[in-house]
């Protein structure tokens, strides 16, 4: 009887205490497999979690080795005893690892494997929790990808990009913004985002607008790169928030346009000479000029054609200048008032000028205007202007067989 | 420079008189005086103004200038302004400033010659 | 090139005003300008210092170099404790004169210059200010 009552007591169930409260408890846990095993590994108790994450039944499993769970690769590596013999020893093994259900298939595990004691301290058994880490896995999986997906779709774009936090300091940036500040990642994240631009106040500026509008769209800085040089961006932003709505940052985008900066600059220079080069000024005939104008007249370009039709004049010594506005679009009285005091200075010189070109909209321009070009000889075109020039310089244009 | 350098030299029945590059308001006013009465001793036809050294033209020359003009013609001569530079030329017609009906000519040459034509054109009336 | 000391000249007599236009001369071209803009500057020069000498008798006129942002500029001054000038609109309108020149002289240096200021008080004295910008 005393024989039997040790028995009872040194068998796991009886160590653990073998209350009906416990065992109620233990068959209640459908997420974890607690079962026990003996000294040498045998299965003793088993329970419905046990059941659904390993695939047996108490009928099969009870007095089974419990090596059927590990991998046969694990099992020829001696890990079932030796798992014991660690537990035994160091009190509590737990480990994530592989283990196989009673269909063959396998799964990921979080094992925790503890020995039993009696009262004399010597092992009895183990008890052992198994949980199934196959839905966590999944999702770690999913979360890994995402995030290697976010983390390449940010590299990959090819513009820069960062993310700003409440407090203004950078939280991420990708290689764009590292190639476009000649920062590494690491010096960028954490400073504060102002501080990289020739205007922080502006940055500043728009930081807050995107928080009061929620985005900003073509806002325009200069960045400062570490070795001095000035990038002109535009920035498009938005703030981003967490699933409760709250705002916990910004996205921004930049865009480098220093390139289309000095195409801009490129092109107003290249206007700019054409401009000059559509006032020639050429010499066509002893002692006359011809002045084609093209394009619309502002006062600083009639300036500019004023005084080298006045030089060209001069310096060709010649008496007659011809004035062809056939190419100028339209004419109002400020380029009306321009063209009378080129005349005007012309006469100065003392030379004349014949203006042709007058197209009939001009004309009527002009009359509408109340313009009056009546000290001015005028004339519709430039082959007609030209036979007024000879009168003027008394001169006859013959044909050759017509010639003494 | 002093007025008295300003030199009138008659030529083929005109006046011509070159006109410092820089005068002052009182050279301005010798030269007005000299023209007149050089008019009268040569009974010329008309006058040239050589003005080609001239670099600045401001309302007082401009002045003087346009009744100096209007006197010789008064006085039966015609006055052509010779080899105004372009840049004066500019300036004066920015300034708004009138040299009244004085002729103008590229050169000493063409102003003579432009003289010349004026009168053949009198003579024919 | 592009920069110049600043200077004064006091204006007192008939011949300072062609003193004037040399310096002026000088210091437009020291600075930059090209001759049509120096003829400009002069010009205007003459006009302002013959009003200081026939209005207030003597005066000074003030040249130094003026900046605005990469833009270079020359400011001239003429300050002279004259009479003043009762009406300044009015005077800056074509043809008022009060006797010598054509009427020309403020309303001409206005167009000639880039800038003008005018600061008068009648018995107390006139002070104008002009600016050529160097073209970019």
């Amino acid at each position: 009887m005393k024989r039997e009552v040790k028995t009872k007591a040194n068998s796991p169930a009886a160590v653990l205490g073998s209350q009906e409260s416990y065992r109620q408890l233990v068959d209640s846990v459908t997420d974890y497999a607690i079962i026990m095993l003996d000294q040498d590994g045998h299965v003793v108790s088993w329970n419905p979690g046990a059941e659904r994450i390993q695939g047996y039944t108490k009928r099969e499993i009870i007095g089974k080795h419990f090596e059927r769970f590990y991998t046969t690769e694990d099992v020829r590596r001696g890990l079932p005893g030796q798992d014991l013999k660690n537990a035994a020893k160091i009190g509590r093994v737990e480990s994530e690892v592989l283990r196989v259900r009673k269909d063959g298939t396998q799964f990921w595990a979080n094992v925790i494997l503890s020995p039993l004691r009696d009262q004399e301290g010597t092992v009895r058994g183990f008890a052992k929790a198994t949980r199934d880490l196959t839905e966590l896995k999944r999702a770690e999986e999913t979360a890994r990808l995402a995030s290697t997906y976010n983390r390449s779709l940010i590299d990959a774009t090819l513009d820069p990009l960062l993310t700003i936090g409440p407090d203004g300091k950078l939280m991420d940036v990708n290689g764009a913004t590292e190639a476009v500040t000649g920062r590494t990642r690491q010096e960028l994240i954490g400073t504060d985002f102002f501080d990289y631009f020739t205007e922080p106040e502006r940055a500043r500026a728009g930081y807050q607008q995107i928080f009061r509008d929620g985005s900003v769209r073509d806002y325009p800085l200069e960045l400062r790169r570490s070795d001095g040089q000035v990038v002109s961006v535009l920035f498009n932003a938005s703030v981003y928030r967490d699933e409760a709505g709250n705002v916990i940052g910004i996205v921004a985008v930049a865009r480098d346009i220093t390139e289309r900066k000095q195409a801009e600059a490129r092109i107003q220079q290249q206007s700019r000479e054409i401009m000059e080069l559509s006032t020639p000024v050429m010499h066509v005939w002893q002692g006359v000029v011809v002045a084609p104008l093209i394009g619309s007249l502002d006062s600083q370009r009639t300036q500019q054609f004023m005084e080298r039709l006045l030089d060209r004049i001069v310096e060709t010594n010649s008496p007659v200048a011809l004035m062809d506005i056939m190419g100028v679009p339209a004419v109002d009285s400020q380029t009306a008032q321009h063209l009378i005091e080129t005349v005007s200075a012309v006469r100065l010189l003392g030379a004349q000028v014949v203006m042709t070109g007058v197209r009939p909209a001009i004309a009527q321009t002009l009359v509408h205007l109340g313009i009056d070009l009546s000290g001015i000889i005028t004339r519709s075109s430039l082959s007609a202007g030209l036979q007024v020039a000879f009168d003027i310089l008394e001169m006859q244009v013959v044909p050759k067989d017509k010639r003494l | 420079m002093p007025a008295e350098s300003i030199s009138v030299i008659k030529l083929r029945g005109l006046l011509l008189v070159t006109v410092p590059p820089d005068p002052d308001d009182t050279t301005v006013s010798a030269l007005q005086e000299k023209v007149l009465q050089a008019m009268v001793q040569h009974e010329s036809r008309g006058l040239v103004l050589d003005i080609s050294t001239v670099q600045t033209l401001d309302s007082f020359f401009a002045r003087t200038v346009v009744e100096t003009v209007q006197m010789v013609g008064l006085m039966g001569g015609r006055t052509v302004l010779a080899g105004m530079r372009a840049n004066v030329a500019v300036t004066v017609t920015q300034l708004g400033l009138s040299i009244g009906n004085a002729l103008t000519a590229l050169d000493v040459d063409r102003a003579i010659e432009l003289l010349d034509a004026e009168a053949s054109k009198e003579l024919r009336l | 090139m592009n920069d110049l000391p600043p200077g004064e000249f006091p204006i007192g007599s008939e011949n300072d005003i062609v003193s004037a236009r040399r310096i002026i001369r000088n210091a437009a071209t020291a600075l930059g300008f090209g001759l049509t803009d120096v003829t400009r500057i002069v010009t205007a020069a003459s006009e302002l210092t013959r009003n200081i000498y026939v209005h207030a008798k003597s005066g000074i006129m003030r040249w130094r170099s003026v900046h605005r942002g990469s833009g270079v500029g020359l400011e001239l001054t003429f300050a002279d404790n004259g009479p003043g000038i009762p009406d300044v609109a009015k005077a800056l309108q074509v043809g008022y004169t009060t006797g010598t020149g054509l009427g020309m002289g403020l309303p001409g240096s206005k167009r000639l210059t880039d800038e003008m200021t005018i600061q008068s008080e009648v018995g107390r004295g006139t002070t104008i200010v002009v600016r050529k910008w160097l073209p970019t």
